[in-house]
């Protein structure tokens, strides 16, 4: 329920934009018979000619998001920091946001290892999220840090200082490497310790930010485990997008479009199975070192009951 | 040294060597004359030409250079033999000295590079910039001292009158030289290697220097044609002999324009490499001790012989055969096309990462460009160097004025490269490079076209209306006067050659080539031919195409097609009743309008497909704002389409072309925006990474 939940969540934030985009692209073809070439396959140069008219939302619609590609987009738009449409970005804020929301209900679940119900779960949300928010502002200082400060340092400083008068490509893309592991190092770590802040907060009922920050980074200290566990969490998601590599459908045809949509679905819906392995796996591991299974300290959050209901229990 | 100031009298002794030798054939003409000045030990006059001379050879070199990597310095020294082969005399004499481009931010060079967006460039550090300064230039006579004109060289600006532009000099002469006479110049200069601005100038240890000397410009019938160096144009210069001896560090590999004719160790840790070129109308020359060596024959039936060296990076040497075959097509199907490859040898070179000389045309020399992972479907590095190969035939040969009309060599070589290609390497496909560009990933599904993608269609949507091509290249506006060069005249020779037919255009092209090889043809050559070989008068598209920069934009504007059932008041006088019905037999009223949407007009053709696979055809001369077509057949039609063969390559919005009565319009978008919300999706979790 929770991976579906979370799955919904997604579809429903992109499902609004994607019907957007489809206007646009309907406004571009009109009744061409352009239309018929791109139900059928694809047509670079008419995407050329989109692309030479588009605007907004219309200038995400590359040829480079289809198939695998989607994901090597993400990938390296993410470690090469670069800028996002102003509808996408509004989009991932909201969705983060959302997200946030649920991941308290989320943890919270998976620290109790039973389930909770609906009114239990968004009480769960209810509870955390305001913490999670004090958290997220920490979290966006920290990410601003890295992105607004250690990126630019390390890609537009240090790399293009010691690439300058390299004359062989592999040299500098050895540097490059290099760049990305120091920056995905950093990343993690402070991913990690994030992740840690927020299962204390949930598993131990922490009300300060700040506390539950300086704690986790304490525990992922003195447990490296938690980071090969990580780490092996990690290795799933590049599995995963190593086997969509080799599945990922490009420009069906026919009966052939409906299939690529589902093998796309699955895909997503693996990558949320994925993200929520991180939780469950940390929540477990981090009980485990410090408490027991299922252990919270906190009692199940309860869903207040209406006022009606409590006066005729009252009475 | 010289300044702009520096007075122009002073002259009067100048000594000016009329040496009346020209005659009629070149054959005749190509023998420089032996000069030989006893102040300058070093410079040793031209050798005889080995072959019979295929150009004027009006514009000879004989230089000795010696390079010295640790100043990254270069001085020189050159006797220049020059015959005024123009109908005026030439009170002076004019040289292009390209590296001041680079002098500093004040150059024409980097003010217009600056205009275009270009701005990284002005901040480039100290070591990054280079000149040139003529530290002597002498006039030679068969007798007597040579006579020292140093002192009256001054900078000029011809063409936008920049006084702190330095790349063109000028000496006057006390004695004029006539139609037909000789002058020798001895020149010597010293000068440093920018890195790189434009494709010339040093990485670490690589060196590749192009218009590294001071160049004589072209006298033509109207004066001086020496140009200052521009941000969007390259070159024009006189054909001749180069005997060039290049002094580089022991060890260091040296590849250069003509054929290598010896070697001499000078025993102070250098090297002196022996180079000689005819006909040809620059030199250019790399030297590094990286590159690897590799060399292979070019053979094909009715195409003379033609020796390959390929100049590789350690880290391409897997993609030495990659480099050979484009060069391989190049010869081969611009020979078989136009006219064959005329030297004997060719040098390719793969320029070092960052090097900046990538994709560059030198005579007999070319660099090309690769990356260290090139997927085998990706013409890379095989686009640029068939382009540039190619380049060997329109720049190197024909050599036409590209400071004023570089589309008559950028533009036919990118239609020709893209020709050449399709013919050689198969289908090619979409790819971009991720993670800082580095990782290439090649999308399967998106094909390829030649006339679109290989003409770069899609750059020149938005820059149609830039400039007329006619406007002389250099006064192009920078930022897209590439999208005028290459693009739109790519287009316009996809478009002849769909308008004529490829045996007519190829015949256009071969005439062209053959009957003003080594000549320097002008715009209205080049038409002539086009007129003459097609037998068609075809003024009317070079003056859409060429003389102006108008758009081109036919679409469908209305499209129906309906039972006919006309309504109203029908029959004369007493037999007048009203119908809501008339002529209800089985037929349908199909009614088009098309309009042309841009200023640019051209022919086209309108067809109307039927249900039952018939086809309803006219030709629309293009002109009117709009034009209506209206058939009546027993079935319905299903489609229209304006220039349904696609013509008319130039027309930026194809999309609107045509019309469908039965448009799969929600299941394409459909299709598209589910492929995208799957991107979406993922982009969402990958930012999910901060939760």
């Amino acid at each position: 329920m929770v991976l579906l939940g979370m799955y919904a969540l997604t579809l429903l934030v992109a499902l609004p934009l994607s019907l957007a985009l489809r206007s646009l692209i309907a406004a571009h073809l009109g009744d061409s018979l352009f239309a018929d070439a791109l139900a059928s396959g694809t047509d670079y140069d008419w995407w050329q000619e989109f692309s030479a008219q588009a605007s907004g939302l219309g200038t995400t619609f590359v040829p480079s998001i289809v198939g695998f590609g989607a994901v090597l987009s993400n990938l390296s738009a993410l470690v090469d920091n670069l800028e996002m449409a102003t509808t996408i970005g509004g989009a991932t804020t909201a969705w983060l946001v959302l997200w946030s929301f649920l991941s308290g209900g989320v943890l919270d679940r998976y620290a109790r290892m039973r389930p909770t119900r609906a009114p239990g779960f968004f009480a769960a949300c209810g509870t955390h999220f305001w913490r999670f928010l004090r958290l997220g502002v920490l979290a966006l200082l920290i990410y601003w840090v890295l992105f607004g400060l250690v990126h630019p340092w390390l890609f537009d400083d240090l790399y293009p200082w010691i690439t300058r008068d390299m004359t062989a490509e592999r040299a500098a893309f050895a540097v490059r490497l290099t760049c990305y592991l120091f920056f995905i190092a950093v990343l993690v770590l402070s991913n990690l310790v994030l992740d840690y802040a927020r299962i204390r907060i949930v598993v131990e009922d922490r009300r300060s930010a700040v506390g539950a920050l300086v704690a986790g980074a304490r525990f992922v200290r003195r447990h490296p485990a938690a980071l090969r566990l990580y780490l092996l969490n990690g290795a799933c998601f590049v599995l995963l997008a190593l086997a969509y590599a080799l599945v990922a459908p490009g420009a069906p045809s026919g009966l052939a479009i409906w299939i690529a949509l589902v093998v796309g679905q699955v895909y997503i819906l693996l990558r949320h199975y994925v993200k929520l392995l991180f939780y469950a796996s940390q929540v477990s591991f981090f009980q485990g070192r410090l408490a027991h299974a299922a252990y919270t300290a906190a009692p199940p959050v309860v869903w207040p009951d209406s006022p009606a209901a409590e006066s005729i229990g009252n009475a | 040294m010289f300044g702009r100031t520096a007075a122009v009298g002073g002259v009067a002794t100048c000594l000016v060597v009329l040496t009346l030798a020209f005659a009629g054939a070149y054959a005749q003409q190509a023998q420089p004359p032996a000069v030989r000045d006893p102040t300058r030990p070093t410079v040793t006059p031209a050798p005889a030409q080995s072959s019979q001379a295929r150009s004027p050879r009006n514009a000879s070199y004989t230089i000795t250079a010696r390079l010295d990597p640790t100043s990254r310095t270069l001085t020189g020294e050159a006797l220049l033999t020059w015959r005024n082969t123009a109908t005026i005399s030439a009170t002076s004499l004019r040289f292009h000295l390209y590296y001041n481009a680079w002098r500093n931010t004040r150059s024409t060079w980097m003010r217009e590079a600056a205009l275009a967006g270009d701005t990284e460039l002005t901040r480039r550090p100290e070591a990054d910039w280079g000149w040139i300064d003529v530290t002597s230039l002498k006039l030679v006579g068969t007798s007597g001292a040579p006579v020292d004109v140093t002192s009256s060289l001054r900078f000029i600006a011809p063409d936008d009158g920049n006084l702190d532009d330095r790349t063109v000099a000028e000496v006057p002469l006390s004695v004029a030289v006539a139609p037909g006479e000789t002058v020798n110049v001895q020149i010597a200069w010293s000068s440093r290697v920018p890195r790189t601005f434009a494709r010339t100038g040093a990485i670490g240890n690589y060196y590749f220097l192009g218009q590294w000397f001071p160049k004589i410009g072209v006298l033509q019938d109207t004066g001086w044609n020496c140009h200052q160096f521009h941000a969007a144009t390259e070159f024009f210069s006189d054909f001749g002999i180069y005997d060039v001896r290049l002094t580089v560090p022991n060890g260091w590999v040296v590849g250069a324009t003509g054929t290598e004719r010896g070697r001499r160790d000078e025993g102070d840790r250098t090297t002196t490499h022996h180079y000689y070129a005819e006909d040809v109308h620059d030199f250019a020359w790399t030297t590094s001790p990286d590159y690897v060596e590799r060399i292979e024959r070019f053979g094909h039936d009715g195409l003379p012989p033609v020796s390959m060296r390929l100049l590789l990076q350690p880290e391409h040497v897997r993609q030495a055969e990659r480099h050979f075959n484009a060069t391989r097509a190049a010869l081969r199907y611009y020979g078989e096309w136009f006219g064959p490859y005329p030297y004997a040898n060719v040098t390719i070179i793969d320029p070092a990462w960052q090097s900046g000389a990538e994709g560059m045309e030198y005579p007999m020399l070319f660099t090309a460009g690769t990356r260290w992972l090139a997927p085998r479907t990706v013409a890379e590095p095989e686009d640029v160097t068939v382009h540039e190969a190619g380049h060997q035939f329109w720049y190197g040969i024909v050599a036409s004025n590209e400071f004023e009309h570089a589309w008559m060599d950028e533009g036919f070589n990118t239609f020709a490269t893209a020709r050449a290609l399709e013919q050689f390497f198969g289908p090619q496909y979409y790819a971009k490079r991720y993670f800082g560009g580095y990782v290439p990933w090649v999308f399967n599904d998106f094909p390829l076209s030649r006339a679109t993608d290989g003409s770069y269609l899609s750059s020149y949507r938005n820059a149609a209306d830039a400039d007329a091509q006619s406007t002389p290249t250099w006064r192009y506006w920078p930022g897209t006067a590439a999208v005028i060069t290459y693009t739109k005249t790519a287009l316009w020779l996809t478009t002849l050659e769909r308008m004529l037919g490829w045996d007519t255009l190829q015949r256009i092209l071969s005439t062209y080539f053959t009957r003003y090889a080594f000549k320097h043809p002008e715009p209205k050559d080049f038409f002539a031919v086009v007129n003459e070989v097609s037998g068609r008068d075809l003024t009317w598209f070079f003056d859409q195409v060429y003389r102006s920069s108008s758009v081109f934009d036919y679409g469908v504007d209305s499209f129906t097609s309906e039972r006919l059932s006309d309504r109203g008041y029908f029959g004369d006088s007493g037999k007048r009743t009203f119908s809501a019905n008339e002529r209800s037999a089985d037929a349908y009223r199909t009614t088009l309008v098309v309009r042309r949407g841009g200023d640019g007009i051209f022919p086209v053709n309108i067809r109307i497909r039927f249900e039952n696979g018939q086809e309803q055809r006219w030709q629309w001369d293009g002109r009117e704002r709009w034009k209506q077509f209206e058939v009546d057949r027993p079935v319905r039609a299903v489609s229209a389409e304006v220039d349904p063969e696609r013509v008319l390559l130039l027309d930026v919005n194809y999309t609107n072309n045509t019309r469908s009565l039965a448009p799969k319009t929600d299941a394409a978008a459909r299709k598209w925006s589910l492929t995208w919300l799957i991107w979406l999706q993922d982009h969402l979790l990958t930012y999910g990474f901060f939760i």
